[in-house]
């Protein structure tokens, strides 16, 4: 049970400021949450294993845009060094290098800063459990929209979501999840001529 | 055993502070004062402000009654919020506000007093706005 | 004057119904999204860019940058009743305006800042149609090394002015760059960074890319982190200055005006460096200094005015070199590119009643944004009331239609996962989104620039710098890189820790403006 900010006796002290943030949205996530400070200069953070990772995709999206470039063939318009090769060796290159020096950053006690917002609280970890969920509705949807249509997959889609981010307001989510997947189809099909699929819902709409 | 008060800043969630002020000092009991919220959205009508929860405690210092505030934000309806702080400090009873809804509107909006009304263990006391 | 001319004609264009409508639709919708923390004009640009499949360009474009204007008109009411920016550019308003609004000024902040809004608005639109046809005839000299040296500008300029941290800025540009160069090469026609899917042989498109970063990437991460709060709200009557504000508030407002253009037209510009400016020059040149911190008019009149008027001028390379300052920009030049249009100075010639259209109809925009925000500044406050849960999921809905829409196809969907899934990586370790965005969009272009640059010399290196002007532009981009570490150094020698705290304090206030610039992608 979270447990509740901001009790006093009868001569109350300050309340609470403005931005109450209570407990952690949805149950924290199982051990791999990351606690980061969001502080770039931070040198006494706790050894961050994972910002290696960031310059590791760096270093694998250099090397595969080094290695696919390669292996083109010489064209034939090409004038000079410079042909269909030279952008990505280039870009190649510019990872590669960015790898190094962010090993070096990192090594140094460099972090990168979270990035901040009106709707986000980086006090604490990740909440795996609400992007998985999200990116469960999401999939749904991917895997669903051509077999069911969208009107289904759509409101799929939109209850997943509102689900994810803590709504608890079930009955009102499914009316509204099906006004907008229905009403979007129309609106995209009569405004816009974009015909979504209509899956199961074929003969009726 | 307090007395718990879900309060919002509506003329229901001030009629209950009034009601339940008056119980408190029936009963003699101490008065434990909730406003809760979700927090879902960045403007909450059931989030009482600075100035009016400042409010809140000066009517509660002028009654008298010993008394305890609680403000809270968390990732739970605000009637689960409640029921929570009732069954940590064993209440004997809980004051809500009530304000008239249709059918549809429950079933669509839902109600957070009548949530309350069915799970709570204690007793709970139902007020309605007052008219005036 | 032939700007004039063009102008009235663009009147004729803008002032028709059905383009009327869908100015009026774009301002509101920008409005709405600027009071809107969390959702920015770039995202909800990309969010309608399926829009452009089946709408004439001078009709998207026209709600595009009313979208783009109404952003920077609706941001003010959220920063003055909530003290909590709505965009990135409002982040200074809310310092005096919260201020006033709890002294009970509110409606003094909120006329000085939808007038001022609408003055700068007015006065910057009528600078872009004024020097757009006179930057036209200078850049038809420019050849393509010239653009090329611009275009690598633009991605420097960008990359080391956001951001803390150079090293993940390049990185960021890196990966857009990267990501553009997936797809056909343009010249010789091979397959480049395909894996052999053919789904990717047309590189990724525009919609999925700018989605993903923007609106899936951001909800993801919200949902992370999603923080639990809820404000205090401002109640405020209506919007009205006395003559008393009036007065204070003029000059703040032109001085605004002058401070925001140029900083809009140069590459990474953008609003928060020139509303931090001119917040500053305001105090300083305040009569009453002791008001600033307290709720001085001057801190709401001087940079609102200033992102009003850098919005416009951000409008000034897009439309003649074709050039993005901003990721709103960025994501507007993918517009254009959907519709295989090349903006630049032939655009002006190509396509006179977009452009015109679009600068005419900005005024309109402007006219009827200052109707709008004016009297019912609290009714859109409102808006907030909408959960987060809701917002967030009509974010990802419309991501997932846009993304569809684009092909028809699901491999789009899955693609928007993997970019939102990047986007979301990004922003945990601090890899700035704009670069990335920047990079997509103008990467094939500065490549087919440097192509041709090359053609004509025959290939030899210097082609790329055997003009004037491109040489210039590389010594710019050369101070740009090696300027700041040197200055560092110079200043660590000279005085040490000390004598660094003033360049640190208002460093220390862009840092937290460059996190929510990057949050929106203004």
């Amino acid at each position: 049970m979270t447990p509740a900010n901001g009790s006093t006796g009868p001569a109350a002290p300050e309340v609470p400021p403005d931005r109450a943030t209570g407990g952690v949205a949805g149950p924290a996530g199982p051990g791999g949450s990351d606690r980061l400070p969001d502080s770039t200069r931070d040198a006494s953070a706790k050894k961050d294993y994972s910002e290696y990772g960031v310059a590791v995709l760096l270093l694998a999206l250099g090397i595969w845009a080094i290695v696919d470039a390669v292996g083109l063939a010489d064209a034939s318009t090409a004038r000079g060094p410079i042909g269909p090769k030279t952008v990505p060796i280039a870009v190649g290159l510019l990872l590669v290098a960015m790898a190094i020096l962010l090993v070096i950053d990192v090594a140094r006690g460099g972090r990168g800063e979270q990035e901040g917002g009106e709707d986000v609280d980086l006090s604490h970890g990740s909440d795996w459990r609400t992007i998985g969920l999200l990116a469960g509705a999401f999939a749904a949807n991917a895997l669903l929209i051509e077999r069911v249509g969208w009107p289904l997959s759509g409101a799929i889609l939109f209850f997943g979501t509102t689900y994810a981010l803590g709504s608890r307001s079930y009955i009102r989510n499914v009316i509204i999840s099906v006004i907008m997947s229905v009403g979007t189809w129309y609106l995209f099909y009569a405004g816009l001529g974009i015909k979504l699929p209509a899956g199961l819902l074929k003969g009726i709409l | 055993m307090p007395i718990v008060v879900g309060y919002i800043p509506s003329p229901a969630g001030h009629a209950a502070l009034t009601t339940a002020i008056a119980e408190a000092r029936l009963r003699g009991s101490r008065l434990v004062v909730v406003n809760a919220s979700r927090g879902d959205a960045l403007v909450d009508r059931r989030h009482s402000s600075a100035e009016d929860w400042q409010s809140v405690r000066d009517q509660l210092g002028e009654s008298g009654v010993e008394h305890e505030v609680l403000q809270q934000v968390e990732a739970k309806d605000p009637a689960d919020q409640i029921l929570e702080v009732a069954q940590q400090t064993n209440a004997e009873l809980i004051v809500v506000g009530l304000r008239r809804r249709t059918p549809v509107g429950k079933l669509i909006m839902g109600s957070q007093a009548q949530q309350i009304l069915l799970d709570a263990d204690c007793p709970v006391l139902a007020v309605k706005a007052d008219p005036s | 004057m032939d700007g004039i001319n063009s102008l009235i004609e663009g009147f004729a264009t803008a002032l028709t119904p059905i383009n009327l409508l869908y100015a009026f639709l774009g301002v509101l919708l920008g409005t709405a999204i600027g009071v809107l923390p969390g959702i920015g004009p770039a995202m909800t640009i990309a969010l309608l860019l399926p829009l452009t499949y089946t709408l004439e360009p001078t009709q998207a474009f026209i709600m595009f940058a009313g979208i783009y204007y109404g952003g920077m008109y609706g941001g003010s009411t959220t920063s003055i009743l909530l003290n909590t920016p709505g965009e990135s550019a409002s982040v200074i308003t809310a310092i005096e305006g919260n201020l006033m609004a709890k002294k009970g000024r509110g409606a003094a902040a909120l006329a000085t800042a939808a007038i001022g809004s609408f003055i700068a608005g007015t006065i910057g639109t009528l600078g872009l149609a004024l020097l757009a046809p006179v930057i036209v005839d200078l850049a038809v000299q420019m050849g393509a090394p010239d653009y090329f040296a611009v275009m690598v500008l633009a991605f420097v300029a960008v990359t080391t002015v956001l951001g803390s941290s150079k090293i993940r800025g390049f990185a960021s540009l890196g990966i857009g760059l990267l990501i553009g160069t997936i797809g056909i090469d343009p010249t010789a026609g091979q397959q480049r960074l395909t894996l052999g899917i053919p789904e990717l042989a047309d590189g990724i498109d525009v919609v999925v890319v700018a989605v993903g970063l923007f609106a899936v990437g951001e909800a993801l991460w919200v949902a992370a982190h999603l923080r639990r709060s809820s404000l205090d709200i401002v109640h405020v009557d209506g919007a009205r200055m006395t003559r008393d504000d009036w007065r204070r508030s003029w000059k703040p407002w032109l001085r605004g005006t002058a401070i925001g253009f140029p900083f809009g037209a140069i590459p990474a510009g953008g609003a928060e460096i020139p509303t931090f400016l001119s917040y500053a020059t305001e105090k300083k040149l305040a009569k009453n200094p002791e008001d600033f911190g307290k709720g001085a008019i001057e801190g709401v009149a001087g940079p609102e005015a200033t992102n009003n008027a850098s919005a416009a001028g951000g409008l000034v390379p897009l439309l003649t070199l074709g050039i993005p300052t901003t990721a709103t920009a960025a994501v507007m030049l993918g517009a254009f590119q959907g519709y295989g249009i090349q903006p630049g100075p032939r655009l002006l010639d190509t396509q006179p009643e977009l452009v015109w259209g679009l600068i005419a109809s900005l005024f309109i925009g402007n006219a009827i944004l200052l109707g709008l925000n004016l009297p019912l500044a609290t009714v859109w406050a409102r808006l907030l009331r909408i959960p987060r849960p809701y917002l967030y999921a009509g974010i990802l809905f419309f991501a997932s239609i846009g993304a569809y829409a684009a092909n028809n196809s699901t491999f789009d969907l899955w693609l928007l996962l993997i970019i939102g899934v990047l986007g979301f990586f990004m922003r945990r370790y601090g890899l700035p989104i704009v670069p990335a965005i920047i990079g997509i969009i103008l990467g094939p272009v500065a490549e087919e620039q440097m192509r041709r640059a090359l053609q004509i010399s025959d290939g030899e290196l210097s082609g790329l710098y055997n003009t004037a002007f491109s040489q210039i532009v590389y010594v710019i981009i050369a101070l740009l890189l090696v300027g700041p570490p040197i200055a560092r150094l110079v200043r660590n020698r000279r005085g040490g820790k000390g004598t660094g705290s003033g360049p640190d304090a208002g460093h220390d206030a862009l840092a937290g403006a460059h996190a929510h610039a990057n949050a929106e992608g203004v």
